[in-house]
């Protein structure tokens, strides 16, 4: 969802919003981006020109005329981390599950396997793949898994992978992963 | 009614034409009618690994293109009455057949088996999704190996995203000493990742180099370890409960025997 800040100029809101796309690049692709257009409207040559760029990044525009006047106004969509993905299976080599809030996966990441959420991501099996929670930025997103053994681990902009060692021990339960001092700190979770 | 097997690994050179090649042998020798068909095209080896390379006049290219009728291509086994080659081209591109056809070649060979058994070829491009397109059941062959198994489990993906759902997997090549070792990826590991049914493991063993050689497919020679190895999955295949085979190292045993147990 995009709202227009009734009180920015186009160009501004526009430069900012390139930025933060090209942030997360990937992340984008096959999002369908909804303007919402309260107090503001958008010209058409407005219009075309986020077309233009939301087709950069493999995103599809649609308009939404408002209904609610006193929506808030944002530059960007924010992500909502309660609306989450249920993925009720394994996910296997060269699968890929993306979802701009959180994600839960109902089976095992297996290696080769990659998960990208806005928002947090919780395994309830074990997770051997790559997994990046807060994927727009946000530093709060946490990773837990039953059994957390990923390949690497991303959160916002922080990344951290496997020891290269093979023999580390392995985990004794549910674990979570957060940031912590600018670090991807992992505990154990439960009870 | 006809099974049609697909035998796929993802990884080159795991054992799967070996294996596509003793399955069959093995279920003929108990008076199971079965063909192979060899969908590794332009890379066919089924045919040397049996020994009939020197009797192919037609492939599985002429039969789909209309140059001759099916029982014209099937080439008979020369041990065994009821064991049938359907050869690849070797002068062929891998997409020479299209799904479609395979899909009809494989219905009208139910008519005349009760296996049929498809060696498919290695990755996952059009040559794989070819060979799939007829089959009803997949057999995935890995090795003890880290790369192996992260293709077989690729593999069973795809087969998933086709409609191929509840493969069985066959561990080949394994050494058990090396497992012991810790050296080797084991058994109960394998199947931690893949969680798919256990149809059956294979030692490491030259006997499969010095009868592939001869073309002599190893399941037909009953003092080999790897040769008991087949003939117990082909029995595991019509139905019998097999036990998995002792390979001296007992420790190696137990673990093996829990893999299997945890997941039936
Ligand atoms: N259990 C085994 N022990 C020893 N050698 C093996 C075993 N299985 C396969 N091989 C050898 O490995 C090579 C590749 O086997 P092959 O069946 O052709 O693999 P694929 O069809 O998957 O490419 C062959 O030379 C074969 O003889
Ligand atoms: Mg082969």
């Amino acid at each position: 969802m995009l709202w227009l800040d009734p009180h920015a100029e186009f160009d501004d809101v526009f430069n900012q919003l390139q930025e933060k796309l090209a942030v997360s690049k990937d992340f984008w692709q096959g999002v369908t981006v909804v303007l919402k257009q309260t107090e503001r409207e958008c010209c058409p040559k407005e219009k075309a020109q986020l077309e233009k760029l939301m087709g950069e990044f493999g995103m599809a525009l649609k308009e939404h005329v408002a209904d609610n006047p006193s929506s808030r106004m944002k530059t960007t969509r924010e992500v909502d981390r309660d609306y989450a993905l249920i993925v009720r299976r394994t996910l296997r080599s060269g699968q890929r599950v993306h979802h701009e809030g959180s994600v839960v996966v109902l089976g095992d990441v297996n290696p080769g396997a990659e998960v990208v959420a806005g928002g947090d991501i919780v395994v309830l099996g074990t997770l051997r793949g790559i997994a990046h929670a807060g994927a727009l930025g946000e530093e709060t997103a946490v990773v837990m898994a039953l059994k957390l053994l990923p390949t690497q681990l991303r959160i916002a902009h922080f990344i951290s992978r496997a020891p290269d060692h093979q023999d580390a021990p392995e985990p004794q339960g549910p674990e979570i992963a957060r940031i912590r001092n600018n670090l991807i700190t992992i505990h154990s979770y439960g009870p | 009614m006809a099974k049609v097997i697909v035998v796929t690994s993802g990884k080159g050179g795991v054992g799967k034409t070996t294996t596509a090649a003793n399955l069959g042998a093995g279920l003929a020798l108990l008076g199971r009618k079965v063909c192979l068909i060899d969908a590794d095209i332009g890379l066919r080896n089924l045919d040397v690994v049996l020994g009939l390379e020197n009797r192919i006049v037609y492939d599985l290219t002429d039969v789909v293109e209309g140059n001759c009728r099916l029982r014209q291509a099937l080439i008979k086994d020369k041990r065994t009455d009821n064991l049938f080659l359907l050869p690849a081209a070797q002068t062929k591109e891998k997409d020479a057949v299209s799904p479609e056809q395979m899909l009809k070649l494989t219905e009208e060979l139910r008519e005349e088996c009760e296996y049929i058994f498809v060696d498919c070829p290695a990755g996952i491009e059009s040559g794989f999704k070819n060979a799939i397109a007829g089959s009803d059941e997949a057999i995935i062959v890995t090795t003890p190996e880290i790369a192996a198994v992260r293709d077989a489990d690729r593999i069973i993906g795809l087969l998933e995203a086709a409609g191929l759902y509840d493969p069985r997997l066959i561990i080949n090549r394994i050494r058990p000493q090396m497992v012991r070792q810790g050296d080797m990826m084991g058994i109960d590991d394998i199947i931690e990742i893949l969680a798919i049914e256990l149809l059956g493991i294979v030692p490491d063993d030259e006997d499969i180099i010095v009868s592939t050689n001869r073309g002599e497919p190893v399941v037909l020679d009953r003092r080999s370890q790897a040769g008991q190895a087949y003939n117990n999955i082909v029995r595991r295949l019509e139905g019998i409960d097999v036990p998995l085979m002792t390979l001296e190292e007992d420790g190696w045993l137990t673990r093996v025997k829990k893999a299997i147990m945890g997941r039936s």
